[in-house]
């Protein structure tokens, strides 16, 4: 089965103003593949090199060495961008607009014809549950609304990849379970989802691979039950082994 | 009582106890604008002065259509004309003047920018000619004197545009009236009452009295200050010469044209009409020669 | 094209939802229709004062729309983050300039007309007659000196990381432009080497704004410009906007976002 998502030896150097220290290494030789259909759970303490990461994939920082290519198209190629879907964490959506203008603009830059525009616009409104409010501007939105928001907009060209950064990130449990059912959904729908998170037990409920990234190297990358067999232990605490972390230093 | 509440009665009563203190040590004292009747005199203070100054030449832009020197033209090629030659523009301006000005403060263009440029802003010599297009610098005249009423120029110069291409004696007058108000000392607004009581209200009367008055006036200030505007002088002389000699009175007339002899650039002509009138002036047998014994 | 029309509709939308243009329009036609009801020796025929004060507050508004809108468009991306879903689609950062470019450009228009209208009203109350070919020359040349107004503050938001120092960066070049830009060359004239080179060659650099101010002709009645003279200054403007979107683009192209 081909790779819908390949990572090939990334490397990402940030120039630092500091004294002493010109070049900063954010993520270091990084190889990784996603498979069609998977939940992959991308992983890291704070500062580990994961939203760098994601970053690259989305054409948003230039890779200092290595390359990374989402259905084959390398990352740098704007149209490499036309079957993913991207929610950003803590994202405050133009607030002048209302959910219905937002993702009808964002259904034009996918170039979506009118009529299929607005057949995708009551569909994703509906599934984030935001169809009462469609005609409300979003600067009326609670935080777990506008993050819905974010969903709706990162589906609205139906995509087969979506990359999601910290998509529970600040939302209530109510919030939280509402985001978690919507990636099952779309795991039924048979989508790829690539997403990072701090939230463990959710990346235990819904991954099927997971990749441990710390200081910007990859430590460990399987399924979730030959991690815990490996570490003989759960997914929290196999975590913490590989990040090198040691309970009462 | 909550304390906040408490603190914000405290804080009243000590802020109406400073203000009751404080109010008439301000109301007494020299320095006060509020004592001041105009809005315009609380607000800007002595910068009014260099607001009407740039009002008053933005009459003269408007005068020009605007067509008028910058700052930087000005350095090299002066100002023009129109609040200091107010009588120049009676349709009889002086020629060289008026080539000069025709030659422009716009040089030959330097480059091609500057070529270019001069499509977009007015780059003819003009000025208001149409009957009734003065109005236009009006509003900037009216705006100076109420920013700097001591500026006795701004009333003559409306006051000449009011009635002479605009019909509007009655504004006219009551602008100089304004003006006399703000400056009762003033022999340049007399002299322009007077012309408006001679030329436009046909009151020889009433002219004679202010032009009179302008001449005491004149007179005082000469006493009190080395140099004079001796235009003016020589302006209220003449009309109070000329209008003496229409009402017949002659050797009054002469008198005026003695006095104006004496600050007169000619002289000469002067004695001629002096002359002529003490010829009038003469009996008959006086003009036919002294008879042989 | 598609993506940048795409942004520039959100743009438009954002001018029209925000309170900036209403309160604008308000004022300015408040002091006019204010001056406008003054009484000046009982001559209700006076109109080009009311003109000038009607052109100079439309000037002031539009150069604050424009720079004001444009100046926050990139940094208001950036910092509510909004730029990351944006340009996770498929398209491009030229294309995301062009967008911007275009939608504060498209706005200014709107803004314009709305102006310029008002203005026509009021001097053809009092003049009884409509300069109508005079008026639209205003108001092409005027947008179009807005068009390289909106690239330079496009190219500020850039190279500036606050709004607030971009646009006051950008007013005062602006102003500096409008008011000494004609007469930069006499000023030349009057400096040694090697001063007289430097500004000679500043005055050839920048763009010349003024020359899209012809209120002094709409405010004295003077015969419209020639028309193939307004074109050579729409060219001129062309230029100039492109040239500082070209730099702006270069400029962002490899900014990192994060």
């Amino acid at each position: 089965m081909k790779p819908i998502l390949k990572i090939q030896d990334l490397v990402v150097e940030y120039r630092t103003h500091e004294f002493g220290q010109k070049v900063k290494l954010a993520v270091n030789r990084l190889s990784l593949e996603v498979f069609p259909g998977e939940i992959f759970g991308f992983l890291g303490p704070n500062g580990a090199g994961k939203t760098t990461t994601m970053n690259v994939l989305l054409g948003f920082v230039p890779a200092s060495r290595g390359a990374a290519y989402i259905f084959n198209v390398n990352v740098r190629e704007p149209i490499a961008r036309q079957r993913i879907g991207y929610l950003p964490e803590l994202t405050y959506y133009y607030k002048f607009l209302t959910a219905e203008e937002l993702l009808r603009f964002y259904a034009r830059i996918f170039r979506i014809p009118a009529a299929e525009a607005d057949r995708r616009i009551d569909e994703v409104l509906k599934l984030v549950e935001l169809d009462a409010v469609r005609k409300r501007p979003i600067k009326t939105y609670s935080k777990g609304m506008q993050q819905r928001v974010g969903l709706a907009q990162a589906l609205i060209n139906n995509p087969d990849l979506l990359i999601l950064d910290e998509p529970t990130s600040g939302l209530d449990p109510i919030g939280r379970m509402k985001v978690r059912q919507i990636i099952q959904r779309l795991k039924s729908q048979g989508k790829t989802v690539f997403f990072s998170s701090h939230e463990l037990g959710e990346v235990e409920t819904v991954c099927d691979r997971v990749a441990i990234l710390h200081q910007g190297e990859l430590r460990a990358m399987g399924r979730v039950s030959d991690l815990e067999e490996k570490y003989k232990c759960n997914l929290e605490q196999a975590f913490l082994k590989v990040v090198g972390y040691e309970p009462g230093l | 009582m909550p304390a906040p509440s408490l603190l914000f009665g405290l804080l009243c009563s000590v802020c109406f106890t400073l203000a009751t203190w404080l109010q008439p040590w301000h109301q007494s004292w020299a320095g006060s604008r509020a004592q001041s009747g105009s809005l315009l005199n609380v607000v800007m203070g002595d910068s009014r002065q260099l607001l009407a100054n740039h009002f008053l030449v933005k009459a003269d832009v408007y005068f020009h259509s605007g067509y008028y020197p910058s700052i930087f033209d000005q350095v090299t090629r002066g100002a023009p004309h129109m609040a200091t030659a107010k009588d120049d523009h009676d349709g009889k301006e002086d020629h060289d003047h008026e080539a000069n000005e025709e030659s422009g403060f716009l040089q030959p263009p330097r480059d091609w920018i500057d070529r270019f440029s001069r499509h977009f802003y007015p780059s003819r010599h003009t000025h208001l000619e149409k009957p009734g297009e003065a109005r236009e610098i009006l509003p900037w005249l009216r705006i100076a004197a109420d920013l700097d009423p001591h500026n006795v120029g701004t009333y003559s110069v409306a006051a000449y545009w009011l009635r002479q291409h605009l019909n509007k004696v009655d504004e006219a007058e009551q602008f100089l009236r304004e003006g006399w108000r703000a400056n009762p000392d003033s022999y340049e607004i007399l002299f322009e009452l007077g012309r408006v009581f001679d030329e436009n209200r046909n009151d020889p009367e009433r002219a004679r009295n202010v032009w009179e008055l302008g001449l005491r006036k004149w007179h005082e200030q000469s006493a009190r200050h080395a140099r004079q505007d001796n235009f003016v002088l020589e302006q209220t002389l003449t009309q109070l010469a000329r209008l003496e000699e229409r009402e017949g009175n002659l050797p009054k007339a002469v008198s005026y044209l003695e006095e104006l002899k004496t600050v007169s650039p000619l002289p000469d002509t002067i004695q001629l009409q002096i002359n002529e009138l003490k010829q009038k002036a003469a009996p008959p047998s006086a003009v036919k020669g002294p008879k042989s014994p | 094209m598609n993506n940048a029309l795409a942004i520039a509709s959100v743009v438009v939308k954002e001018l029209y939802r925000r309170k900036d243009f209403y309160v604008l329009f308000v004022l300015t036609a408040l002091i006019t229709l204010l001056m406008g009801s003054l009484n000046f020796f009982n001559d209700d025929k006076i109109v080009r004062y009311l003109k000038e004060i009607c052109l100079l507050l439309i000037w002031i508004s539009a150069l604050t729309i424009a720079v004001g809108t444009t100046a926050r468009q990139i940094p208001a991306e950036r910092e509510n983050r909004t730029i990351f879903p944006l340009l996770a689609k498929p398209i491009s950062r030229g294309q995301l300039v062009a967008g911007k470019f275009l939608g504060c450009w498209l706005a200014c228009g709107l803004v314009l007309i709305v102006f310029y209208l008002f203005f026509g009203v009021i001097s053809a109350s009092r003049e009884h007659q409509w300069a109508a070919a005079s008026y639209f020359q205003a108001l092409w040349l005027h947008w179009w000196m807005l068009a390289v107004v909106v690239a330079m503050a496009l190219l500020g938001s850039v190279v500036f990381a606050a709004p607030s120092s971009n646009a006051t960066i950008c007013l005062v070049v602006i102003l500096g432009i409008l008011l000494m830009g004609r007469h930069l060359n006499q000023v030349a004239l009057q400096l040694a080497e090697p001063m007289n080179t430097v500004v000679y060659a500043i005055y050839f650099a920048l763009p010349h704004l003024e020359l899209f101010d012809v209120r002094d002709l709409v405010v004295h009645n003077w015969d419209p410009i020639n028309w193939l003279v307004c074109g050579g200054a729409t060219l001129y403007a062309a230029a100039y906007a492109v040239f500082f979107l070209f730099a702006t683009w270069l400029v962002f192209r490899r900014q990192p976002l994060a």
